[in-house]
């Protein structure tokens, strides 16, 4: 009996055991453990930011390096420019003269900020500076872009389907094939008139002189 | 003949409302028994070991071949989109909110609850719960507050089990059949889960052991005729606590939406 029981104990004891093991785990493995290492802070403004979001990954030449920490607005008079504060690793070194933006990530369309290293490593950036950013260029500045040009184009098209200009007239208008055709064939059975000077230019040319 | 179907209708909602009032008064005394009255460790124990110990070997299996369908599922969309990364990513958290807590809450009350109905029922049947009020021992406090107690801590156990096994399921598909690399797979699980994930998940079991608890042992304790009587609760105990546990999976999850957005 007293035996029965102690196995029953190291039963349900093992149980909980691993099965608190697993969250433990679990917790240690989606734990963000790694905004504990020491890094330091930066600041990009934006005039606009297409949507990133507080966590968004910071990479630098392609690696990821930090994340956002916060994203605040700021409104100076009139113009209202976005303040993200980002957070990266200590022994990363940022030269003053990179680039950055906002780039698109994979299918979901994650947005994250991407630093381009500069060329100038003498000059890193010191934590708690303020780099201004690249501005992302809007969706919609791209298309109406797109729509005046493709307008542009069509009318251009529609004119020279009309038979207008020099164009037109060389697609659709045959009279300088005929042209041409004719001035070949006249060659081709006189030849001599290659070499042949006409009264008029002949007497001219040397007045000309 | 109107007369007739009015009276099946009345009696079937007066059965539902007595169901209803029964379980919550049950609900009530037990949930008194189990903070006032001192727990008795040994019995327990032996529930813990029946309804967690001793369901570890199904729920590992079913949530592993769960894992292991559900990632190819997945995976016929996501070739198709040529996102195989995201895999790992919707497997680990449809696991471990979702499919986890209520498949180990269905089988749970499939394989215990059922059980648990039948042995109550049978004891009910040949008047032992009567003997155990003479003895002034409270049947609610003896029988029904350690299953109660065992269910609500074994279950998020239970699912923690399968949450992980799921994912070994999804992780032996994606990286000896999908050709997704182990670390990937590893990092985009990970990577994909938070805090609030594991806890929502597991939050809801607790509800879900004490419905399953709660629902067998009134069905046992209700049950009326002989042996039929005891066949006839036990299935009733079974489809009801699924519904409840459906029921109320639906009611966690809007809930936590709502909450933690």
């Amino acid at each position: 009996m007293r035996v029965e029981k102690s196995n029953l104990e190291l039963k349900v004891g093992v149980f909980v055991a691993v099965g608190l093991l697993i969250l433990v785990v679990f917790i240690l493995l989606i734990g963000d453990f790694k905004t504990l290492s020491s890094g330091y802070r930066l600041n990009f403004t934006f005039h606009f930011i297409n949507g990133v979001k507080i966590g968004a990954p910071v990479r630098f030449a392609g690696v990821d390096v930090g994340e956002v920490k916060n994203i605040s607005l700021v409104t100076d008079g009139a113009s209202t420019s976005v303040n993200v504060s980002v957070w990266v690793k200590k022994e990363v070194r940022i030269p003053a003269d990179s680039r950055v933006w906002v780039n698109t990530l994979g299918l979901l369309g994650e947005k994250y900020v991407e630093i381009m290293p500069g060329t100038n490593s003498a000059a890193a950036l010191e934590p708690d500076s303020v780099v201004k950013g690249n501005d992302p260029l809007a969706m919609h500045e791209v298309t109406e872009t797109a729509g005046v040009l493709v307008n542009d184009i069509q009318d251009a098209l529609n004119r020279i389907k009309r038979g207008e200009g020099t164009l037109g007239r060389l697609l659709f208008d045959d009279t300088l094939y005929r042209e041409v055709d004719a001035l070949v064939i006249d060659i081709r059975r006189n030849p001599w008139k290659l070499f042949w000077k006409t009264k008029e230019k002949s007497v001219r040319a040397p007045a000309e002189r | 003949m109107l007369k007739n179907k009015l009276y099946i209708i009345g009696s079937k909602v007066l059965a539902l409302l007595y169901f209803f009032g029964g379980l919550a008064i049950l609900s009530g005394r037990a949930l008194r028994w189990t903070f006032l009255a001192p727990l008795k460790r040994g019995r327990v124990l032996e529930q813990s070991r029946k309804a967690g110990v001793d369901s570890l070997p199904i729920v590992a299996l079913i949530s592993l071949f769960i894992g292991m369908i559900f990632t190819f599922q997945i995976a016929y969309l996501m070739q198709r989109l040529g996102s195989e990364m995201y895999i790992a990513t919707i497997v680990a958290l449809s696991l471990v909110r979702e499919l986890g807590p209520v498949i180990t809450a269905l089988i749970v009350a499939g394989r215990v609850g059922a059980a648990i109905t039948a042995e109550i029922g049978s004891m009910q049947v040949t008047e032992q719960i009567d003997a155990l009020q003479t003895l002034s021992v409270s049947p609610v406090k003896y029988l029904v507050v350690p299953r109660l107690v065992a269910l609500a801590l074994m279950l998020p156990l239970l699912t923690l089990y399968a949450d992980i096994i799921g994912i070994f399921g999804g992780y032996l598909i994606c990286v000896y059949k999908l050709g997704i690399s182990s670390t990937i797979y590893t990092k985009m699980t990970f990577d994909a889960l938070l805090f609030k994930d594991i806890f929502t998940g597991l939050g809801k079991t607790i509800v879900f052991g004490m419905v399953i608890a709660l629902v067998s042992c009134y069905e046992g304790f209700n049950v009326q005729g002989g042996s039929e009587g005891v066949g006839r609760a036990t299935m009733k105990a079974v489809v009801t606590s699924f519904i409840l546990i459906i029921a109320t999976d639906c009611f966690f999850t809007a809930l936590f939406y709502f909450i933690f957005p």
